[in-house]
């Protein structure tokens, strides 16, 4: 059997997946052809689909606890990195079994059922977690593109991020959905840009462009529709809970704490109270386009 | 009383936070706001067990303040920190 490796280029930074030749899973990847590159000797890190990772002794490092339509991501220290377990619902059983050295720069993933959700998971937790301290911020919002600036919704799940994208796209003229889910923020030059990405949640939109920030809007359900600016500690709050990493290991809390304090001087960040309807996007975007 | 583990002081343009980056915090998504003259106190006691006698001494150390006033801000800071639940009693 021979093994296969391709290199992805996700917001700059090059990753590579391993796999055997023969693995099917390679033909249903659609959503990694835009960001397909030259396979470089030194990604930022490699992940490998193996048989088998040996057992081992494992201290619970973070246990998801997750609702039935919650994934499962539950994560472990072992001697020599951390251990990750996932699986796509709440009330199904452990599938895919991760083991990553401590800095993240190579994961040895097996999968025993859902292959494709294993190894999309593996690869955002595999992203998060090791460009966390390199002016990089993975993500929960759904994007759209106006006037050349990439907006973020920001919210918990069912708060309408991308229902309201999907307001954006239907009453303001020029706009595209640049990801839906888990798009890439890095500061660059003193600038924060928005990138696509392979992950979108549901929506298939694996865009590989990028923009300049233009705002970060948090998305709050209500019976009426206004928005205002945040304060500094409000949108640092706001931003933070809609990025991605565990702050318990220190590389990754003080590189999030780095980026987030930067960005939020760099962008304005509001909330929007709102019903789901086309006026919420037409008071959002009448304050938001103004001031980008 | 004491700083509870995984409570983290971060200077943020001209004022300062606490929020919470351990393992027991994971799911807290409130963060504490801090003046400077609260982000000095959380400094000073960081993994030491104090009171608020030892807060109130901080305070007339360091700032021109009668001893009754220093002792009132300390008690309605610890206190604020403690409903807060970013230090235990």
């Amino acid at each position: 059997m021979q093994t296969k490796e391709k290199s992805y280029k996700v917001a700059g930074h090059i990753f590579s997946l391993k796999m055997d030749e023969g693995e099917k899973l390679w033909n249903v990847l659609d959503n990694y052809s835009p960001f397909e590159c030259e396979v470089i000797p030194d990604p930022v890190f490699t992940l490998e689909l193996v048989e088998k990772v040996e057992t081992c002794d494992k201290k619970e490092l973070y246990v998801s606890n997750p609702d039935v339509y919650e994934q499962r991501i539950d994560i472990y220290n072992i001697e020599d990195g951390y251990l990750f377990e996932m699986a796509p619902f709440g009330d199904v059983p452990v599938c895919g079994w991760m083991r990553v050295d401590p800095d993240f720069t190579h994961g040895k993933l097996m999968v025993e059922k859902d292959k494709r959700f294993c190894v999309n998971n593996a690869l955002m937790l595999m992203y998060a977690f090791r460009t966390a301290d390199l002016d990089t911020l993975e993500m929960h919002a759904s994007v759209t593109v106006k006037d050349g600036k990439g907006f973020l919704f920001l919210g918990k799940s069912g708060t309408g991020k991308s229902t309201h994208s999907r307001l954006w796209l239907k009453n303001i003229p020029g706009t595209h959905l640049l990801n839906d889910d888990n798009p890439i923020v890095r500061v660059v030059d003193g600038q924060a840009r928005v990138y696509g990405s392979p992950w979108s949640g549901k929506t298939p939109c694996y865009r590989n462009e990028d923009y300049p920030v233009g705002a970060f809007v948090r998305i709050n359900r209500a019976p009426y529709d206004a928005i205002h600016r945040m304060s500094v500690p409000e949108a640092f709050a706001s931003v933070y809970s809609s990025s991605s990493g565990l702050r318990a290991i220190k590389r990754i809390g003080n590189g999030l704490y780095s980026t987030l304090s930067t960005v939020i001087q760099l962008v304005p960040c509001y909330v929007l109270d709102c019903l789901p309807d086309d006026e919420a996007a037409i008071v959002c975007s009448k304050e938001v386009l103004g001031n980008a | 009383m004491r700083i509870i583990e995984g409570f983290v002081l971060r200077p943020l343009v001209g004022e300062y936070i606490v929020i919470g980056e351990g393992i027991a915090q994971i799911n807290f998504n409130k963060m504490v706001s801090l003046n400077p003259t609260a982000a000095y106190l959380w400094e000073s006691v960081e993994g030491k067990d104090f009171t608020v006698e030892d807060l109130t001494k901080l305070l007339t150390d360091k700032y021109e303040v009668g001893e009754e006033q220093a002792a009132a801000d300390a008690a309605a800071l610890a206190a604020k920190w403690i409903e807060a639940g970013i230090v235990s009693e």
